[in-house]
């Protein structure tokens, strides 16, 4: 249900231009940020994006604006940014097809209101106020976008997403917590257990002891683990960064690259999952991509302009980071899934969080991390705390000596992940 | 308005060029165009802020409705904010001595082209160039009638080269980013140096982690003292209890010969004109002569903890301000680049950067060199790759045994509280004792 402007808008371009599309957002939310355990800035955001794609010759170009009333300039100015790129093999924008138009990640009953926010500031702070740990920020947040997906092609889509956040940070002496949770479904959040894990974390990692530097079995969180492999293993899975000759994993196409017991996918279907989405930023239909399946690499993720140059389809993989530029390559929901145990029943040391993900080598999978809030971990129970370690790695690598997924998964955004262990990883002590 | 005891509005219009060449492949090319928009009030306890897209300036009863709907969301807030009295003023915007809007898209393509076909080399399997131009309007006006416009244009480039043999993959990355002006031009030999990084680190070992000596450049060491020490100094942090550094003022935290200054009034890739609450820039020294000194502060914080001057509040467009560091560096010393690799002997060699970050609370920071050597007997011996350093802020500091006698600035950004701002940091060759080098290499 496109409004009026945007058929306009497809009118125009195609006089001009072989296709156009055009993506537009419009959404508005509500958040409210904590000093210590006052809310101090309350705030509401008003937020509206157009973003035109056009396609002229094989050429594809690309403009964006906050002023949707500026459409015709914004469209000129995506068939100018087209006249420099270099033509490429084109097969046409999707078609429209009869996909159902109900969100799958959207809370019909949120208010996207003030008084929602304070309630679960509240509830955040009873959570943080069961340890003695002092609270130094927090915040929560509330969102409602509507995207609409139209095209030249006859497509109109438009999509609700609702999402809700929280963070609380932690202090006690010199030791730091933090915690968060994120979901479309306010059912689905326990801002309780964001204050609580906060502030128990803090309060545990007080007094951490040295470690010496060695190899040492890991258990790393799904928070700790999502870090590296969203900073890493995931970007290698991209078709662009293959053919690019930017994937460690480009020439492994049906070899085993990982443990034989792991699987990874991407699943935008999952009910009342972050992620979960019919169509992708392009219009194509979406659909489970197993990318590694029993440790086999099996497939990379595609959008259409990756596929069409390199001969191959579309995974609907496409993703928007913002209404500029062009779409890119990505995931809904990534899961990795495998055999579960018990792995916390014998000494490791556990990782809640990491330092210094980003730094990694997103080429060769080299890393190396500050542990965040580490510990001797043993029977399931944090024991004692370490002061500081360093874990240097190899990403890749580390998926070769899984010890054992966790019996639980932890949704952290677009990723569902479990915790991991992994066996004689190096730690550098103090 | 009633009962409205402070309100600023801060609204940035502008546009973003692109070039992105992948492979001689020209990716996407264009313009987009934004029009963002914060409203803050203060009635009597802590902030109601709106933030609104493609807004239109406006008066009277219409600006008046606007203050209400702040009003009511500042009425959920309890801290009660005071700002703290600060001077104001604006810096002329340095002069530039090309404007990139004079130069068109396809010169500007075709000169990143260059830079990017100068990284072709056999062993090198893709070639990567990105251009960046951001032209900010910014006009900024408050409820004490103090009003700035200023128009601020950023534009540089990054080139990464990636080489490949044998299944080890190995990157190389240069990057140029400036507020004088267009800078594209004569710039291959940045994109050959990307190559030749990628190349030579095919043949580097891996870092052996543990604690040793090590010499950082101007570029890593100016991550350092942004990671290590700017980060617990900004005033919010402090104000919040999340910042190893309150009430250190007046501790002993290096040697004499360290001083780490933030100075967002030097016209380098973090100059701000203004800051973003209307205050007037000023330099602040974070560490003077080995002792910590002084906070960077925004009005709130200024009049909470005190200790310092306003000044560092920065923002994206559209977002509210936050303490931020501008131009962050280390003061030059006096040891020559000899005597520093001499007082070394052995340990590694540390250079540029793939970033950091920074538990300011815990105190504890990591960040990463793009490749280094092995110094052995003083002299630079085998290339090493994939080489971190971690530390703590209150210990390592201690272990900067010289400064060297030339400083050098280098652009990046910075992420805070989801924002990201334009920012510089620098030294002189710094030589630190006792550093936790990780690696996963072993003998």
């Amino acid at each position: 249900m496109a409004v009026a402007w945007i058929d306009q808008l497809v009118l125009e371009a195609q006089k001009k231009v072989d296709e156009v599309e055009v993506f537009f957002v419009k959404g508005i939310s509500v958040s409210a940020e904590l000093k210590q355990k006052k809310v101090n800035l309350a705030v509401t955001s008003k937020d509206c994006g157009l973003g035109i794609r056009t396609i002229h010759n094989g050429k594809i170009g690309s403009s964006g604006t906050n002023d949707p009333d500026q459409w015709r300039e914004c469209l000129n100015a995506a068939i100018a940014s087209g006249k420099l790129a270099t033509p490429q093999i084109w097969e046409g924008l999707p078609a429209s097809l009869p996909l159902s138009q109900t969100p799958l990640s959207y809370d019909a009953s949120l208010e996207v209101e003030p008084a929602v926010v304070i309630d679960l500031i509240e509830n955040m702070l009873a959570g943080a106020a069961e340890h003695p740990a002092e609270v130094t920020a927090g915040s929560a947040s509330l969102s409602s976008a509507t995207v609409t997906l139209a095209n030249s092609n006859g497509v109109r889509y438009t999509n609700q997403h609702t999402g809700i956040s929280l963070s609380l940070e932690a202090i006690h002496n010199q030791s730091t917590g933090y915690e968060f949770d994120h979901s479309s479904f306010m059912d689905k959040m326990d801002p309780v257990a964001v204050g609580e894990r906060a502030t128990f974390f803090a309060m545990e990692s007080d007094n951490g002891k040295d470690i010496a530097t060695g190899e040492y079995d890991i258990l790393l969180s799904p928070l700790a683990y999502g870090e590296l492999l969203g900073n890493v293993f995931i970007p290698a899975l991209s078709g662009r960064n293959v053919h690019a000759g930017r994937s460690r994993l480009g020439q492994s196409l049906g070899e085993a690259v990982i443990d034989p017991r792991i699987t990874m996918y991407d699943d935008p279907m999952i009910k009342k999952a972050n992620g979960s989405v019919r169509w992708d930023a392009e219009g194509t239909p979406t659909r489970r991509v197993d990318f590694i399946r029993d440790g086999i690499l099996e497939t990379f993720a595609y959008d259409l302009k990756t596929a069409y140059r390199f001969g191959k389809s579309s995974t609907g993989n496409a993703i928007r980071g913002g209404f500029g530029g062009l779409p890119s390559i990505g995931h809904h929901n990534f899961v990795v899934d495998g055999e579960r145990n018990e792995i916390a029943d014998e000494r490791v040391v556990y990782a809640h969080n990491v330092v210094g993900a980003h730094t990694a080598n997103p080429m060769s999978g080299e890393f190396s991390v500050e542990l965040s809030n580490p510990f001797w971990m043993e029977g399931g129970e944090y024991e004692t705390p370490i002061r500081s370690a360093m874990l240097s790695g190899n990403v890749f690598d580390m998926h070769k000596s899984i010890a054992g997924l966790s019996k639980e998964s932890r949704a952290l955004g677009s990723l569902i992940l479990p915790s991991i262990k992994i066996t004689k990883q190096r730690i550098i002590g103090k | 308005m009633e009962g409205v005891r402070y309100y600023d509005v801060r609204h940035v219009t502008g546009q973003v060029t692109h070039i992105d060449i992948d492979n001689s492949v020209v990716e996407s090319a264009g313009t987009s165009f934004f029009n963002n928009a914060v409203i803050r009030v203060l009635r009597t306890t802590g902030w109601g802020v709106l933030q609104i897209d493609n807004y239109t300036p406006c008066h009277g009863k219409e600006f008046d409705s606007l203050l209400r709907s702040a009003c009511r969301l500042a009425g959920i807030t309890q801290g009660n904010v005071v700002l703290g009295d600060v001077p104001h003023g604006i810096l002329p915007v340095p002069f530039m001595k090309e404007d990139p809007r004079d130069v068109d898209i396809e010169e500007k393509s075709a000169l990143l082209s260059g830079i990017e076909q100068a990284a072709t080399h056999p062993l090198v399997v893709n070639r990567r160039a990105n251009y960046i131009e951001k032209i900010e309007n910014v006009h900024f006006t408050d409820s004490s009638e103090n009003e700035y416009s200023y128009e601020m244009c950023r534009s540089g480039f990054n080139v990464m080269a990636v080489a490949s043999r044998n299944g080890n993959v190995q990157m190389g990355y240069e990057r140029e980013h400036s507020i004088h002006g267009f800078n594209l031009r004569h710039q291959q030999g940045l994109g050959k140096q990307a190559a030749d990084i990628a190349v030579a680190l095919l043949d580097a070992g891996a870092a052996k982690g543990g604690k040793m000596r090590a010499v950082l450049d101007p570029e890593l060491a100016g991550v350092f003292a942004h990671e290590a020490v700017g980060h617990a100094s900004e005033g919010d942090l402090v104000q919040e209890g999340n910042s190893v550094l309150k009430g250190k003022t007046g501790q002993k935290i290096g040697n004499e010969n360290l001083t780490i200054i933030d100075d967002p009034g030097i016209p380098e890739f973090g100059f701000d004109p203004v800051d973003a609450e209307g205050v007037a820039v000023l330099r602040t020294e974070i560490i003077k002569k080995g002792v910590i000194n002084a906070y960077l502060h925004n009005r709130e914080t200024l009049s909470s903890v005190g200790n310092g001057v306003a000044g560092h509040a920065r923002a994206m467009p559209g977002e509210p301000p936050l303490v931020r560091m501008s131009n962050t560096f280390i003061e030059a010393g006096d040891a020559t680049e000899d005597e520093i690799f001499e007082e070394c002997r052995n340990g590694i060699f540390l250079k540029g950067s793939r970033g950091g970050q920074v538990d300011p609370g815990r105190g504890i920071f990591q960040f990463n060199a793009e490749y280094g050597y092995l110094i052995e007997n003083g002299v630079c011996t085998k290339m090493v790759r994939d080489v971190s350093l971690s530390g703590e802020i209150l210990t390592t500091l201690h272990g900067i045994a010289l400064c060297g006698n030339k400083r050098a600035m280098s652009p990046g950004y910075c992420g805070k509280g989801g924002q990201s701002v334009p920012v510089s940091d620098g030294a002189p060759h710094i030589l630190l004792n006792d550093a936790v080098v990780g690696g996963s290499g072993v003998d």
